[in-house]
């Protein structure tokens, strides 16, 4: 019947949708007097209640495991940016070395004629004591471990 | 990534039983779920919090298995003529049934047949309102449909399963 029809697809709102208080009576009314509308609901109940009595086991561990996963991802989104770290650290340290070395070779050439040193000593000695350790000292910072690394 | 750690032991449950509602199968379930988390990680900056998570997770679990389950039908059948993003949803799954491994009634068990045969777009509409309890409006979210095909989709599922029933009210039981 036409009714019963739209009396069932105002059943299965009832189950998805809001429906209003007067919906509400008037399927209550319905059922009361309509024995197929009302199988027709107790099967609907019936289906809904089936549907929430599945219970899934997860695999075993599976949350470690994605933790695992997600840890490993996590690493290497993060390595670039280190890498990016440290190259920019040594050219930071190199740029530092070469412009202190000129500093002091400047001072030094200046002091040279009134202390009555060589020039040739105070450019060996600029090279030996000041470029050479402070060009290691940035060198130092790309073989350093990961953790360990700290600037020159 | 703490954060991160304690969303998996929250969702990861939920997010393993919705991929096996939408697969069929668990061994796709379980690597769409690692799939999904690794998404997490890459695009969290995207996450509106003020809207729930679950949708918002539930919406990239769905699009990377409809990829993965594109690419698997491609592999089979390498000429597709069909455009639709869903299609790739609507190959009914084979194999042993994870539903009724599942069951935990005698209901239950009745339906475990029919969810396996009932096409997957009804199969996760059918999840998404009677076990995550999700509103209409976060249906349409994940699904990327408007309400009104969400509504059709539970209705046309619940008709399929109430198929499971239907011999046995006939005999009035």
């Amino acid at each position: 019947m036409e009714s019963d029809k739209r009396f069932r697809e105002l059943i299965d709102r009832s189950f998805v949708e809001e429906i209003s208080e007067r919906e509400r009576r008037l399927i209550h009314d319905h059922l009361r007097d309509c024995d197929g509308c009302r199988r027709y609901f107790e099967l609907t109940a019936r289906t809904i209640r089936g549907l929430r009595e599945f219970s899934f086991v997860s695999g075993p561990d599976s949350n470690g495991q994605v933790r695992e996963i997600l840890a490993h991802h996590a690493g290497t989104m993060r390595q670039p940016n280190v890498q990016f770290n440290v190259w920019a650290a040594f050219a930071g340290a190199l740029l530092m070395s070469f412009v202190g070395s000129a500093l002091v070779y400047q001072v030094t050439r200046r002091l040279a004629v009134p202390m009555h040193f060589d020039t040739a000593h105070v450019e060996a000695g600029v090279l030996i004591f000041w470029l050479l350790p402070s060009f290691c000292a940035a060198l130092r910072l790309l073989a350093a471990p990961g953790g360990n690394r700290g600037m020159a | 990534m703490q954060l991160l750690t304690e969303l998996v032991d929250l969702f990861q449950h939920r997010l393993v039983r919705y991929l096996l509602y939408l697969t069929g199968r668990r061994e796709y379930a379980e690597d769409l779920a690692q799939e999904t988390w690794i998404r997490i990680l890459q695009r969290g900056s995207q996450y509106d919090g003020r809207q729930r998570f679950d949708p918002w997770l539930f919406a990239i679990a769905r699009n990377l298995a409809i990829d993965y389950l594109r690419q698997k039908q491609k592999a089979v059948q390498p000429v597709s003529s069909s455009e639709d993003h869903d299609a790739a949803l609507l190959v009914p799954s084979s194999g042993p049934s994870p539903f009724e491994a599942a069951a935990r009634s005698e209901d239950a068990m009745r339906l475990a047949g029919q969810l396996q045969i009932l096409a997957p777009l009804y199969r996760e509409a059918l999840l998404l309102r009677f076990q995550e309890d999700m509103s209409l409006a976060e249906m349409a979210q994940v699904l990327g449909a408007p309400v009104t095909t969400v509504t059709s989709r539970i209705y046309r599922g619940l008709t399929a399963l109430r198929a499971a029933f239907e011999e046995d009210a006939s005999h009035g039981k």
